[in-house]
């Protein structure tokens, strides 16, 4: 059997200590598999980046620990894909160079990345825009840039903060169909957290709904829909009843 | 927005002369502002009867000045000297300080308070102790000018080193660059903006820190000029030396303008788009 690619084992995080303590999340465990599309729905502050830092080692467990790729995190993870919610597009590079920046920090030769910088800036449709400055591109057409940046190292896991969270809904709509068909070509591991239930459903194999603060898991919803996601799905019965289910549940919490 | 952005990049590859023309095409307004306002001085002196001891004629002003040019040149080389040595030293010494301060929590609760409440200080007020301590030469200016233009420049290095977005160190952190690879290619250029703003408002100090440490004690100058000149009741020479120094601090101010353009393009164009 494989080895899950990341393991959450009864993982909390308080933030500062005594009177003024913070219980941000957990406990809460999860066990995901390789190839798996997880989303992570929940109000505002309820510990869904914390959850995400704290995998990525960026944040340490306050209990519990993390596995990814069998073993615990200890430090920044740098064999994962991060994407934040504010892009890490730096101005003085274009979207090119944005990319290889990636590649610069981590010490490995741009050269041998070349052509996979082009075949990702062709996947996301902007090959007319590669040597552009992030202030010349719109907010959709930077985070696109921002995820060929997150990609370029060929990371198996993926944890994306609320990547689409600032865009406007048909621009959302496009970029959760580009987001689609990539996984499904690649099917890495993913962890993608969003506010959005109805995306949550169309992208994902599971939905973790979390509680309001502190956040904890409440219910892993395995989403039993045939792949690609299209419109067609999304207006179909079964669509509206995951959607339900979870609108029931954050009902229940006086959210919704 | 692609349609804005390639017609930018259609200007900026434009000839230096047509985009002198387009520039005094667009500020036309204030050319004439500018000469009407000298219009004005020079036919109200008349209309006035303010005699000309209290306040020349701007035509007197230029003809009297180039009559003693050979003087006001040679004080406004001493006077540029003082200021560009006590702005360049204030600068190699103020931004390195101000990324230690930025980076080392040690400093930031001793140096850093202490710069803060020195910054209230009028710096200009050490002026008559460092002529007394150290003479009439060029080594006190250089210190007094080194003194108006560290703290703006120390201030904003450590703002700049200090303020990398939450997301950019996270960033640097799960790429696991070693810290020299993260500075050069993110904190560094992520700073210079900011750099630049205490840069530029040091070259405004500059001038006014050499004036003034001249006139508290000098034999050489524009400020010492302007003080000799006034005294003999000649504000035609003096308003010549402030003229001269106006010229001194707009090449200063122009020249830091200049070289920020080619150090950071990126960030005045993204200025300009906004």
């Amino acid at each position: 059997m494989m080895a899950a690619a990341i393991e959450i084992r009864s993982a909390t995080k308080t933030y500062a200590t005594g009177a003024e303590a913070i219980h941000a999340f957990g406990p809460s465990s999860l066990k995901v598999e390789p190839g798996e599309f997880i989303s992570l729905v929940g109000p505002s502050g309820c510990g869904k980046s914390t959850l995400m830092l704290m995998i990525a080692g960026l944040l340490d467990c306050t209990s519990g620990e993390i596995d990814v790729g069998g073993h615990v995190v200890k430090a920044p993870e740098t064999s994962i894909g991060i994407m934040f919610q504010d892009n890490t597009l730096v101005p003085w590079r274009t979207v090119r160079g944005n990319i290889e920046l990636q590649i610069e920090l981590r010490g490995l030769p741009v050269a041998d990345y070349r052509s996979t910088v082009d075949r990702l800036i062709n996947s996301v449709k902007l090959g007319d825009f590669a040597e552009r400055y992030p202030y010349e591109l719109s907010g959709g057409m930077q985070q696109r840039a921002a995820f060929c940046q997150t990609l370029v190292h060929r990371p198996g896991v993926l944890l994306l903060d609320e990547p689409l969270g600032k865009l406007d809904a048909m621009t959302r709509e496009a970029i959760r169909r580009d987001l689609q068909t990539l996984w499904l070509a690649d099917r890495p591991t993913v962890i993608f957290v969003t506010h959005s239930i109805e995306e949550a459903i169309q992208l994902s194999t599971r939905v973790c709904v979390i509680s309001p603060r502190p956040g904890k898991i409440e219910k892993v919803i395995d989403i039993d829909l045939p792949w690609p996601r299209d419109l067609s799905i999304k207006r179909g019965e079964k669509f509206s009843a995951y959607a339900s289910e979870i609108e029931e549940i954050f009902h229940g919490y006086g959210v919704l | 927005m692609a349609m804005a952005s390639s017609e930018k990049s259609a200007s900026m590859g434009a000839s230096w002369a047509s985009a002198f023309l387009r520039g005094l095409a667009r500020s036309w307004a204030f050319l004439l502002f500018f000469a009407g306002f000298f219009l004005f001085w020079e036919y109200a002196i008349d209309l006035f009867g303010i005699p000309a001891y209290i306040l020349p004629r701007p035509s007197e002003i230029i003809t009297r000045g180039w009559a003693d040019i050979d003087r006001l040149l040679y004080y406004t080389y001493v006077t540029a000297v003082e200021s560009l040595l006590g702005y360049l030293v204030a600068i190699i010494i103020a931004v390195p300080l101000g990324l230690a301060i930025a980076f080392s929590s040690f400093l930031r609760r001793t140096i850093y308070p202490f710069f803060v409440s020195l910054e209230m200080t009028p710096k200009i007020a050490f002026a008559p102790l460092f002529i007394s301590w150290l003479g009439f030469g060029l080594l006190p200016k250089v210190i007094i000018v080194f003194l108006v233009c560290f703290f703006p420049v120390v201030l904003n290095a450590i703002l700049a080193f200090g303020s990398l977005s939450e997301e950019l160190v996270r960033f640097i952190r799960a790429t696991g660059a070693s810290p020299w690879r993260a500075f050069f290619k993110v904190r560094l250029p992520a700073a210079l903006p900011q750099c630049f703003v205490g840069f530029k408002y040091a070259a405004i100090n500059a001038t006014v820190g050499a004036t003034i440490a001249e006139f508290i004690g000098s034999d050489q100058g524009l400020g010492f000029y302007i003080q000799i000149v006034t005294g003999n009741m000649r504000p035609d020479l003096a308003f010549a030396g402030i003229f001269l120094l106006t010229l001194l601090g707009l090449a200063l101010f122009g020249a830091v303008t200049l070289v920020e353009r080619w150090v950071i393009p990126w960030h005045i164009s993204q200025r300009r788009s906004h």
